[in-house]
């Protein structure tokens, strides 16, 4: 098991620096790339901030307070488009028969596909998240123990995996649907405008939407209620909002059994 | 004229072929349009109404200026980038056409295509956030006209970046930054009153708030007969800006040309 995680982290990393060079080679783009990425999660941001200058709070949250539920989703997102994102060009992978080849492999045909090609631009994700939650860190003030440390860091991961999920199982389908770019994009879109805000100013049926129906709010809003001590305005109670790394984990398993399930589906384009 | 309505044509017939994507885009403008709104109510809390603003107005910008915004600013910088990229701004240069007056032509096209789409995502906006009726008579012909200028600064501004790709080749990032600081200073997120002091100066000073903050501002009676007027002056003086710029960066550009494979 170990060895079999070690080779992958191998295999992973000489594609991580293929992927690098092959972006150096257009090294302006790459450059505009990183930049354009920064500006895309800096736009939500500046519009937090600049109404924040005149209205103070957002239901109760402060500017650094929204930042750290901000750094936190942006680096939960970072965390899985970098390795991952190739799942959303899936459908290509199946209409073109690219799968043939990853089911003769001994890899794991998850494995192969995320590492098609190592999108090396959605590091912007990462390090502006990662500059944000620094920021927010160091003007919230908190009393950090080494659970809350915990929590934050499994949170991180944890708002990923959920993400992850969604990504995973609408992939799982494009073996029979052959085109999922809608349900792909409307999740990443829901993700992202919704993710960056205190989920309980979405009112009653929304809130339960994005805590029941599309886990959104254990992603990183759960966690961050817990770590700002704000749990008094919670609608679940506050052991499972602590609970919300694990959620992430278990969404992800089940996500990832639909999808090999899914693959028995999977019909070659023929050549 | 014909020349150019074919080519307007030939671009609307683009957009309905993906008719789909433009649908997904839909469901994109239609949770910004929800989000925006849920922010507004939440930050006025209580109150009817901050600076003057009544809750209702800003619930109306809010539907307003994002339809308008997400009509007039398309993910793609006109036809420019792909046409490069893919060399066929060889077979565009020789038409008896010029190439920019193609690309105009072809981008009010795109427009004229996607409008429907962007009628479509009223409603939801009604529902989900709000709407208001033009201020007054006036403000409706006033917005009328600004909604025109505004779609004229958008295509220009759109066009001039768009030819940079003839010294780059690749667009793709400096789109994005473009984009998103186009989007913040229009308006089309925070309307310019909402907007602090110095950042307001920066927006009033740049072109970006005249496609989509004067229009909707005059159609909800925010900026006074007066004002509405002298606002739509700037406009004008924009497009004319823009216009000559064009031509100057089109004139160097020309002698950029490479047509890629051939």
């Amino acid at each position: 098991m170990v060895e079999r995680i070690r080779r992958g982290l191998r295999v992973w990393a000489a594609l991580a620096r293929a992927g690098l060079r092959t972006e150096l080679q257009y090294r302006a783009n790459f450059v505009f790339g990183i930049l354009g990425g920064l500006a895309l999660q800096g736009a939500g941001l500046a519009v937090i901030g600049t109404i924040l200058a005149r209205f103070q709070t957002i239901g109760g949250w402060t500017l650094p307070e929204l930042m750290l539920l901000y750094g936190m989703r942006l680096t939960s997102h970072g965390l899985w488009t970098l390795p991952c994102s190739n799942l959303m060009v899936i459908d290509t992978a199946v209409r073109e028969a690219e799968f043939d080849r990853y089911l003769t492999r001994p890899v794991s045909p998850f494995v192969q596909l995320i590492t098609r090609r190592l999108p090396v631009t959605t590091i912007s994700d990462l390090a502006g998240g990662l500059a944000i939650l620094g920021v927010a860190l160091a003007t919230t003030h908190l009393h950090w123990t080494p659970a809350r440390l915990l929590l934050l860091v499994s949170a991180l991961v944890g708002g990923a995996l959920i993400e992850l999920s969604g990504q995973t199982a609408i992939a799982g389908l494009a073996f029979r649907m052959l085109s999922t770019t809608s349900l792909k994009f409307t999740l990443d879109d829901v993700f992202n405008t919704f993710g960056n805000y205190p989920t309980k100013i979405f009112g009653p049926a929304a809130r339960w939407a994005l805590t029941v129906v599309l886990p959104l709010a254990f992603a990183s809003y759960f966690p961050a209620t817990v770590l700002l001590d704000r749990t008094g305005e919670l609608w679940i109670p506050v052991w499972l909002a602590c609970l919300a790394p694990a959620v992430g984990a278990a969404l992800f398993v089940a996500a990832y059994r639909f999808w090999r399930g899914q693959l028995r589906h999977y019909a070659s384009s023929g050549h | 004229m014909r020349r150019y309505v074919a080519l307007a044509r030939m671009q609307a017939r683009v957009v309905l072929a993906y008719r789909v994507d433009y649908l997904n885009g839909l469901i994109g403008l239609v949770l910004q349009v929800f989000l925006l709104a849920v922010v507004w109510r939440t930050v006025y809390g209580h109150r009817d109404s901050v600076d003057g603003v009544p809750l209702a107005t800003m619930l109306a910008y809010v539907t307003l200026a994002s339809v308008q915004s997400w009509l007039f600013n398309p993910w793609v910088f006109t036809l420019i980038p792909e046409r490069v990229r893919e060399g066929r701004v060889g077979v565009d240069l020789v038409r008896p056409v010029g190439f920019v007056s193609q690309v105009v032509a072809a981008q009010v096209g795109r427009t004229a295509a996607t409008a429907p789409f962007a009628l479509a995502a009223l409603p939801f906006g009604v529902l989900l956030s709000g709407m208001a009726a033009p201020a007054s008579p006036a403000a409706a012909v006033g917005y009328v006209v600004s909604l025109a200028a505004g779609y004229a600064v958008t295509t220009l501004l759109s066009v001039v970046f768009g030819l940079i790709t003839f010294w780059t080749m690749e667009i793709g990032g400096i789109f994005i930054i473009y984009r998103m600081v186009a989007q913040f200073l229009s308006g089309a997120l925070i309307p310019l009153w909402f907007m602090p002091g110095p950042v307001r100066t920066v927006a009033q000073l740049l072109p970006f708030q005249a496609v989509t903050y004067t229009p909707t501002a005059i159609y909800l009676g925010r900026l006074g007969a007066g004002s509405a007027v002298l606002a739509i002056g700037v406009q004008c003086a924009w497009v004319l800006v823009l216009a000559l710029l064009t031509r100057l960066v089109w004139s160097r550009a020309l002698h950029r040309v490479v047509v890629q494979g051939g």
